[in-house]
């Protein structure tokens, strides 16, 4: 036993790429979480769950989690919330592009690391659906639906912590950590 | 990223996924084309869908589904409130037994006037041959969830076209005026509450029949008349009713008290709060009038 683990080489350890079911399923169950009649007066700081699993998949997915998808999942978050059609699925897209140009570094960064860093990203969504309202002609905002945003970041890492045990990655350690030694 | 490496996994997506011989050159348009494709589409949806009615039927068969999935979401959450809705509703039903025994003597000795009043009433319509007033029925709903729009103030509700429900019908409470069905989906309804900003409902002053329009203010305990006549004769505590001009609210039904009125400031025009009487944001049940036919509730007695 403490021969082999001299053998064994050092290394990062290697992480299968995330099946289809687990990707979508999680998105679906994301999604399911944001229909739930949650109550009125705090609906405002509710976060877009399906929002966060996209960007989750989007880092540690890409080959599943792509631009179509966060298209096709703000067309039915549009559906899903009675605001005009293809608003969020503009806002999703433009940010799985932000995501996918920066995955790379962000994957070699703890979750507490990586809600910090997509904590404007998220913060940015939430401006982006309000801005984009008020330019296709809406006059009243609840400008406190802003606060959803921080609320996401805070969520990212319980997302992380439970989809890093789905996905069967060590949740402790990135892989720059290791290699490093 | 790094600059200048391309990443295989995001700039070709689903060949290096499933494909056990990759192709030495990947043939998949890179990421920034694909973005702009799609930003290209989501802007023309937009601009559909605000310019035309054309996606309505889409978001129509969208919601067919979401709609009834979400009220099964729902269902665990409303037992559960239901069970602590029970303890604490029966101490209140006990008081409230006592105030309406207290309230049903009071309205006792009033009924013996109103019948007197109603009987003279009818009396004069016949003899002024007044139209009556047009007949509508009830259809009770449920709010099955408030959504999360952030530009307005709506509810769904669990009945739509298959149970007879038509855009533009008014939707009430008890207590008085509660929105306007707005969107009509086969197994449900969208209501824009008349707190709604964009909602404006033909009022008029039980005490004088000055005619104005409440519009909503985006709270659930304010509404507003927003272009007053500095001179007109409103004042605190006066009762709004709907006036039946605008040919979609029938006359009398009551929308809200007047709360205070501004001299204008900023602008050359007066402004009014009110507190609407419905229970806006509060009730679960509500009723939507269906307008019947004139010929099915017309009276009979024409002279």
């Amino acid at each position: 036993m403490n021969q082999d683990a001299t053998l064994a080489p050092r290394g990062p350890q290697l992480v299968a790429p995330a099946g289809g079911r687990l990707v979508y399923g999680s998105l679906a169950v994301a999604f399911l979480l944001g229909l739930l009649p949650w109550p009125g007066q705090w609906r405002w700081l509710i976060p877009d769950f399906s929002f966060i699993v996209l960007l989750y998949w989007n880092i540690h997915a890409p080959h599943r989690a792509g631009l179509g998808l966060a298209c096709g999942l703000g067309l039915l978050t549009d559906a899903a919330r009675g605001v005009l059609f293809g608003l969020h699925g503009l806002v999703y897209v433009l940010a799985a592009f932000a995501a996918l140009s920066v995955r790379r570094r962000l994957e070699n960064f703890l979750p507490p690391g990586q809600a910090l860093q997509l904590a404007p990203l998220f913060l940015a969504k939430e401006l982006a659906v309000l801005l984009l309202g008020l330019a296709a002609g809406q006059t009243v905002i609840d400008w406190w639906t802003l606060a959803a945003g921080p609320m996401a970041a805070l969520l990212w890492l319980p997302v992380c912590l439970l989809l890093h045990r789905l996905a069967g990655r060590p949740s402790a350690a990135p892989a720059a950590a290791t290699q490093d030694k | 990223m790094a600059r200048g490496r391309p990443d295989p996994w995001t700039w070709a997506p689903s060949i290096m996924a499933t494909n056990a011989q990759a192709p030495m050159f990947v043939r998949v348009m890179g990421l920034p084309v694909r973005l702009s494709l799609y930003v290209l589409l989501c802007l023309l949806l937009m601009t559909v869908d605000a310019r035309f009615d054309v996606l309505h039927q889409v978001r129509a068969g969208l919601t067919a589904v979401l709609h009834p999935l979400q009220n099964q979401l729902a269902r665990p959450f409303r037992y559960l409130q239901e069970a602590f809705e029970f303890f604490r509703v029966h101490g209140e039903l006990l008081r409230e037994v006592h105030r309406l025994q207290a309230e049903r003597r009071e309205l006792l000795l009033k009924l013996q006037d109103r019948e007197l009043l109603q009987a003279e009433n009818a009396h004069l319509r016949t003899l002024l041959d007044l139209d009556a007033p047009p007949g509508y029925r009830a259809i009770a709903v449920e709010i099955v969830q408030t959504l999360a729009n952030p530009f307005a103030r709506k509810v769904v509700v669990n009945r739509g076209s298959r149970h007879g429900v038509s855009p533009g019908w008014p939707v009430v409470d008890a207590y008085g005026l509660v929105g306007q069905v707005t969107r009509v989906y086969p197994f449900s309804s969208e209501v824009s509450l008349i707190t709604s900003p964009e909602q404006d409902v033909p009022v008029q002053v039980l005490r004088n029949g000055l005619r104005l329009l409440v519009s909503g203010e985006g709270q659930d305990r304010l509404l507003q008349v927003r272009f007053l006549d500095m001179h007109a004769d409103l004042q605190t505590g006066d009762i709004l009713v709907t006036s039946g001009l605008d040919g979609h609210y029938p006359a009398g039904i009551p929308v809200a008290r007047v709360l205070v009125t501004e001299p204008p400031r900023h602008s050359p025009f007066a402004r009014a709060l009110c507190l609407p009487l419905a229970g806006v944001g509060k009730q679960r049940q509500l009723v939507i009038l269906q307008r019947m036919p004139d010929g099915i509730q017309a009276p009979e007695a024409r002279p």
